[in-house]
C-alpha cells in the first residue's frame, strides 16, 4: 500500500484492490431505503435501486435469499435491507448484495402485535378454557370476510365438494384499510344477536402484514371473544397471523384450511358410513359361505343315494315278509288237506253207498218206507231196491 | 333421526352379524336394515341441497338475508 504512488498498476489489479477493499471494508451492513426499479429475473434473482432523498445505489439478492422475504417488493416499498457490497470488475461497478430484506416499520408493527398480544393473554382471552367445540357437522357455515375476494371462492369451493349439503351465509366485511376493523366485528356481533349460523370462518386472504392488521385490532379481538359462535380465525397464508388466531376457538392457517377444518366431520363421518357399509357386506358374505358349506354336507346326489338306500333296505324287508307269509300260507294248506283227505276216507268207510257195493240193496216199500223184516214185504207187494248203481221195482211172489 | 343414532344402530348391526348365535333368517333381516341406514345416512352426508346466502343489512340487530 505504501508503494502504490510510486507503482504502475494494470486495471486489472486496480479493480483487484477496490474489490478487496470495499468488500472486505463494507459487509453485515444494515440499510434503508425505496425500492426502485424493480427488475426479478426470469432466473430468481433480484436487480432494483434502493434509494433516498438524493442518492442511489444499485442492489442485487440473489434467489437463495429472495425465497426468505414474505413479501412481493414493490416499487417504492420502504425496506431495510441486510447484506454487503459487492463489485463487479467486469463493468467497473459496485453494488449493494442483499441477504434480507424486511419492510421498514414491519419491526414497529411486530413489536406492538407482541405487545398487544401480551396484554389480552394476560386477560385472559386466549385460555385453552375459553375455548369452544367447533362442531362436527355444521349445518349452517357463517363467513365474515370480502365478498368478493379470492378467500370467500376458495371457502365455497372446498365446502361444495366435501360437504356439499351445509348452507354458507356470507357477512360480507371490508377487510382493509381503517373501516376494516369495526367492519368484522360488527358482522361477529350480528351474527351472534340473530344466532345466524354454528360455526364461524372470520378472515382474509394473504396481504402484507398492514393489510392483516385489521384482524389484530382489538374490536376484533373483543368480538371474537364474546362470541357465542365458535369461530375458526383464517387470516392469509400459513406463515402470517394475527391476533384472531389466538383468540379464535381454533386457527386455520388459510381460508381453505378454515373450510376442510369445518367440513372435517362431514368427510370422517362419509369414511366411518362407508367403512361400516364394507363391514356389513363382509359380515353377511361370511355367515352366506358358513351357511353353504353346512348345506354342501346336503347335496341332492348325495341325498339321493341315502333315499335309495333306505328304499332298498325296506324293498328287501318287504320281499321277505311276502315270502314268509306265501310259505306259511302253503304250510297251512298242506295240513288242511292232509286232514280233509283223512276225513274222506273216514267218511267213504261209513257211506251206506259203500254196503251197497259189496252186494247189499236198499228196500223200499211203495211209501218209501225201509222193508226190514218179511213181515213188512206181504205176497203181491211192490217194493223198491235200491243197488249202488240204481234202482229195480219187484214183486213179491210169497 | 338422528345420525348417531343410526351410526350406533349399523355398528350394532356389524355386531351382530359377526356373533355366531345370530339365525340367517335374522341375519339377512338386519343386513337389509344395516344396508338400508348407511344408503340414507351416505345419501344425507353427499346430497348437494345447500342454500348460499348473503346478509345484506349492517344493523347488528337485525339481518336481510338474499340468495348470493
Amino acid at each position: 500500500m505504501d508503494n502504490l504512488l510510486q507503482t504502475e498498476l494494470s486495471v486489472s489489479e486496480l479493480t483487484g484492490l477496490i474489490k478487496q477493499t470495499l468488500e472486505q471494508g463494507f459487509y453485515g451492513l444494515k440499510v434503508s431505503g425505496e425500492i426502485s426499479n424493480f427488475r426479478p429475473s426470469s432466473t430468481g434473482h433480484w436487480f432494483f435501486t434502493l434509494k433516498d432523498a438524493s442518492c442511489s445505489i444499485s442492489a442485487v439478492m440473489f434467489k437463495g435469499s429472495t425465497w426468505k422475504v414474505d413479501f412481493a417488493p414493490q416499487e417504492g416499498d420502504k425496506v431495510i435491507v441486510t447484506g454487503g457490497l459487492d463489485v463487479y470488475g467486469a463493468r467497473g461497478t459496485y453494488q449493494l448484495k442483499c441477504d434480507s430484506m424486511e419492510k421498514a416499520g414491519f419491526g414497529q408493527i411486530l413489536a406492538m402485535l407482541e405487545m398487544r398480544k401480551r396484554q389480552y393473554a394476560a386477560l385472559g382471552y386466549f385460555d385453552e378454557k375459553n375455548k369452544k367445540p367447533i362442531p362436527k357437522r355444521p349445518l349452517r357455515v357463517g363467513v365474515v370476510t370480502s365478498p368478493t375476494g379470492a378467500a370467500l371462492q376458495d371457502i365455497l369451493n372446498i365446502l361444495q365438494r366435501r360437504a356439499p349439503s351445509v348452507d354458507v351465509l356470507v357477512l360480507p366485511a371490508t377487510v382493509q384499510g381503517e373501516s376494516a376493523a369495526p367492519s368484522i366485528a360488527n358482522r361477529i356481533q350480528q351474527a351472534n344477536n340473530l344466532l345466524l349460523c354454528d360455526v364461524l370462518i372470520v378472515g382474509r386472504g394473504g396481504g402484507s402484514i398492514e393489510d392483516l392488521l385489521p384482524f389484530s385490532e382489538e374490536c376484533v379481538i373483543k368480538a371474537i371473544h364474546e362470541s357465542q359462535i365458535p369461530i375458526v380465525s383464517a387470516v392469509g397464508h400459513e406463515i402470517d397471523w394475527a391476533l384472531s388466531d389466538f383468540v379464535a376457538d381454533l386457527r386455520a392457517p388459510t381460508p381453505s384450511a378454515a373450510a376442510e377444518l369445518v367440513s372435517q366431520g362431514y368427510l370422517d363421518s362419509r369414511n366411518q358410513v362407508g367403512n361400516l357399509r364394507t363391514q356389513l357386506l363382509k359380515s353377511m358374505e361370511s355367515r352366506l359361505a358358513l351357511a353353504e358349506s353346512k348345506l354342501k354336507r346336503f347335496d341332492t346326489k348325495a341325498m339321493g343315494m341315502r333315499i335309495k338306500n333306505i328304499i332298498n333296505t325296506k324293498e328287501y324287508l318287504l320281499a321277505n315278509a311276502t315270502n314268509n307269509i306265501v310259505t306259511a300260507q302253503n304250510q297251512l294248506l298242506k295240513s288242511y288237506s292232509g286232514r280233509a283227505e283223512l276225513a274222506i276216507r273216514e267218511l267213504q268207510a261209513l257211506s251206506p253207498l259203500a254196503i251197497l257195493a259189496r252186494g247189499y240193496a236198499v228196500v223200499q216199500n211203495q211209501e218209501g218206507r225201509l222193508v226190514a223184516s218179511k213181515e213188512q214185504a206181504v205176497p203181491g207187494s211192490l217194493l223198491t231196491l235200491t243197488f249202488t248203481d240204481g234202482c229195480r221195482k219187484t214183486l213179491v211172489k210169497e | 333421526m338422528s345420525f348417531e343414532t343410526d351410526i350406533s344402530r349399523i355398528e350394532e348391526i356389524a355386531q351382530k352379524l359377526n356373533a355366531s348365535d345370530t339365525s340367517l333368517e335374522e341375519s339377512i333381516a338386519l343386513f337389509e336394515e344395516g344396508m338400508r341406514l348407511a344408503k340414507a345416512l351416505e345419501k344425507a352426508l353427499a346430497e348437494a341441497k345447500r342454500s348460499v346466502e348473503i346478509v345484506l343489512g349492517e344493523d347488528p340487530r337485525e339481518a336481510e338475508i338474499t340468495p348470493l
